[in-house]
């Protein structure tokens, strides 16, 4: 009953999925609102250095006696929407690029893949710092380097999808009717497009998370004194006894990973019904 | 019965044995020999080519030099292998080498000796430690007794005469094994794996990347009495890996422990914090093409008296202090006291600097501790206390290969640095003067105010030590008003040490002297 209330399918939920989906919704949750109600300001320094987490800081202070806490929750405000963005962005031009380039063939094709193949023969993360350190350390030029490096996987599975789709049946009755190429590749081919392309974004937000926070964490991406999850661990290097200055943003990191992994997952499940078959086979 | 017995038996025997192991580990107790960590820099075990800090700490074990310092006091040289004597206008100083005093191999020590040893770091220009000879004049006037004379008035010579650059080697010895007094010296492959010198201890073995080890002179007949006859300097570069060493009694000594990690230690390891040499400052572009508004010498002093020291220096742990000038506290000429907090004095510079709440940037590197003090959450607390006062600052941290050209070729508006001497004299201040080294990476030039030139000049040319401790104030307190510098901190050297170890000494040079820690 309660299903059909939520009006998703059961099949779609799986415990995973479900856990995944609440870790996710609550920290986007806490990234849009966390400096509405975290108890101290995230840059005050007014607090006693290095206290343990206790019963006035929950997670206890960092070198400067800033609120862990309150870092870490408005640090969410940092990370997570600009992970989004970067995903939005990277799958959006990843997306145009892989469809034309599938559906035009050709040297279109050659000219975009050619391009494509360029940026994925370099180590991402490693290309990322190169980008990252011409632009010059800053959060915004950090979410350049991501995004110049994250891209590329979207067009090749457009692409791919795109290839498969073009001869069929029913999109070559659209273009006879008389489709443009650009209708047709809206009307009769991204409706084939957007289920993978979803899967590939929910699990590609994890894989930004951590890009950003290893920019942040190497002093290419967000600088002092933003509260950010990376450069939060990196200042917990200088103070390697004060275990929960490093702990606490290492844990957020993991969780927010792993649920919009989980969440990935399951919309693989859902959009690929063999996969949950293999999965059902193998458990059997 | 009797098995059931015999594994109680040896249950209880493995349990004592362990207890007895477990109080062993838990109260150490004295040896003859003891394992130092430290973060290495050490390129060369020559003295005379040796520069850098762990290199001193080793050089000052195995060799000698004409005069010393007392524990961690630098303000005056004491006697070494010589006493001295200098005329009135300090510009030639006799040595005169104690009698029976001996090299390892058992050979006097004479003039010959001394007038080598100096000559051969003055013919080396290709030694980082050459220019501690630049303009001196080695004479020999008998067997015992050496002169130094200068052109000009030098009372820094004395000073100059401690550091274990300038060690006395066994000429002989040493001119046998390729050592000239030129840049035809090929010494340093012999010094690498013996040593020369008159020290405490003589070099056993020798790897610039692992470790030192260090073996007792048994003709040493010196003021030293040493209690450990063998001693290893381990390279151990991460700071909290040798507090672990040390509370696991795998070492005995942790060199380069910061102040918050000092104060984290376990019980019985004692700690001797004392403020270094180095002073850690700001840096405030005169030159308006580079710093714009900062080059306006009332944004300099908004900077300066809108600060909070004790809250920056809470930063810096134990052992540190609030910079009081340029010149540390352990110096000729050091201030008593520092800048205090004046907000009203602030804002009222800060309304005459023409300051209109433009972002200034702030650089720094950030990786590079000084004494322990990393620079980004000190630039951080720098930049909430400026806000405060009214001045936006953006931190523009990088790391320190990167900043180090921008900073030397004098093209920072505002930055944080630090200095620290070469040798053991407030001379080393003086390039902070306008239109000297210092002086002009902040864009300082010697035009822009002759008076603090004036006041370098005469602490450089005192023929007097009373003279040149009051000409050396007299710089420190026209640069503490009116400089493009702020000196925030000068951090503290933390050296722990077992529990049954004592003797420990700072000195801003060779770090501590070795010969000197004694079992309790």
């Amino acid at each position: 009953m309660r299903t059909r209330w939520l009006k998703i399918p059961a099949a779609w939920i799986t415990p995973l999925g479900v856990i995944g989906a609440v870790i996710a919704i609550t920290w986007v949750g806490i990234a849009f609102t966390a400096r509405l109600w975290v108890p101290f300001d995230p840059l005050s320094q007014d607090l006693p250095r290095l206290q343990a987490p206790g019963i006035d800081t929950l997670m206890g202070t960092d070198a400067l006696g800033r609120d862990i806490f309150s870092r870490l929750m408005t640090g969410a405000s940092v990370t997570i929407p600009l992970a989004l963005m970067l995903v939005l962005m990277s799958l959006a031009v990843g997306t145009l690029i892989g469809a034309i380039a599938g559906y035009f063939g050709k040297w279109v094709d050659e000219l975009l893949m050619r391009l494509t193949d360029l940026v994925m023969a370099f180590p991402t993360v490693i290309l990322a710092m190169v980008v990252a350190a011409a632009l010059g350390p800053s959060l915004f030029n950090a979410v350049i380097a991501a995004f110049v490096v994250s891209w590329p996987q979207y067009a090749r599975m457009t692409r791919s999808i795109v290839l498969g789709l073009r001869t069929q049946n029913y999109v070559m009755a659209g273009r006879l009717m008389g489709f443009s190429p650009f209708k047709t590749l809206r009307v009769d081919i991204a409706p084939n497009v957007v289920g993978p392309i979803l899967v590939l974004a929910s699990l590609d937000v994890g894989t930004a998370i951590l890009l950003l926070s290893g920019l942040s964490f190497l002093g290419l991406g967000a600088q002092p004194p933003t509260a950010e999850w990376g450069s939060m661990i990196s200042a917990a290097i200088q103070n390697f006894d004060s275990w929960w200055i490093g702990l606490f943003p290492g844990l957020a990191i993991l969780t927010v990973v792993m649920a919009f992994n989980f969440v990935g997952d399951s919309l693989r499940d859902i959009f690929d019904p063999t996969s949950q078959v293999s999965r059902a086979g193998a458990r059997s | 019965m009797r098995t059931k017995f015999r594994y109680v038996a040896a249950a209880f025997g493995l349990t004592a044995s362990l207890a007895l192991a477990g109080c062993a580990a838990a109260a150490p107790e004295a040896s003859d020999s003891i394992v130092i960590d430290t973060a290495f820099t050490l390129e060369t075990s020559d003295p005379g080519r040796n520069y850098v800090p762990t290199g001193y700490m080793v050089s000052k074990a195995l060799y000698e030099t004409l005069l010393d310092f007392a524990g961690s006091d630098e303000s005056t040289p004491v006697d070494g292998l010589a006493s001295y004597e200098s005329n009135e206008d300090a510009t030639a100083f006799t040595f005169t080498l104690k009698d029976g005093r001996v090299f390892s191999d058992g050979s006097a020590i004479t003039a010959e000796d001394v007038v080598f040893s100096l000559n051969r770091v003055a013919g080396m220009t290709e030694s980082k430690a050459n220019f501690l000879m630049n303009g001196i004049t080695v004479t020999k006037i008998d067997d015992m007794t050496v002169e130094l004379s200068t052109e000009t008035p030098s009372l820094k010579l004395p000073a100059l005469m401690t550091n274990p650059s300038l060690a006395i080697l066994n000429s002989a010895l040493v001119i046998e094994n390729g050592g000239t007094t030129d840049d035809s010296d090929a010494a340093e492959a012999f010094l690498n794996e013996t040593s020369a010198g008159s020290g405490p201890y003589i070099l056993d073995t020798v790897n610039f990347e692992s470790q030192v080890v260090l073996t007792e002179n048994e003709n040493y007949n010196g003021d030293e009495d040493i209690d450990f006859t063998r001693v290893v300097i381990r390279n151990v570069s991460e700071a909290a890996t040798q507090k672990i060493n040390l509370e696991g009694d795998d070492s005995q000594v942790a060199v380069d422990l910061s102040g918050d990690q000092v104060a984290s230690l376990s019980d019985g390891i004692n700690v001797f914090s004392t403020p270094s040499a180095q002073t850690i400052f700001l840096l405030i572009n005169q030159s308006e093409e580079v710093g714009g508004v900062t080059s306006n010498p009332d944004f300099a002093n908004a900077v300066r008296y809108a600060l909070d020291y004790p809250a920056l220096l809470e930063l810096a742990g134990a052992g540190s202090e609030q910079a009081t000038g340029v010149i540390p506290p352990s110096f000729l000429g050091a201030l008593e006291s520092g800048v205090e907090q004046d907000l009203d004095a602030a804002a009222a510079s800060l309304d005459a600097s023409g300051y209109d709440g433009e972002s200034i940037t702030l650089e720094y590197p950030n990786d590079y501790p000084v004494g322990g003090v990393s620079f980004t959450p000190l630039a951080e607390r720098i930049q909430s206390q400026l806000a405060d006062a009214g001045i936006t600052i953006e931190l523009a941290p990088a790391p320190f290969t990167t900043q180090i050209d921008s900073y030397v070729n004098g093209t920072e508006a505002f930055s944080i640095w630090f200095w620290g001497p070469d040798y053991a004299d407030s001379a080393n201040f003086l390039p902070f003067s306008a239109g000297q080294k210092v002086g002009l990476r902040a864009g300082w030039t010697a035009e822009q105010d002759s008076d603090v030139v004036n006041l370098a000049a005469a602490a450089e040319n005192a023929t007097n030590f009373d003279e040149r401790e009051t000409a050396f104030s007299n710089f420190a307190e026209a640069l503490q008003q009116r400089g493009p510098f702020v000196p925030l901190i000068v951090p503290g050297s933390n050296i722990a040490t077992a529990s049954y170890i004592d003797g420990v000494a700072y000195n801003s040079t060779w770090t501590m002297d070795i010969a000197e820690l004694q079992a309790k």
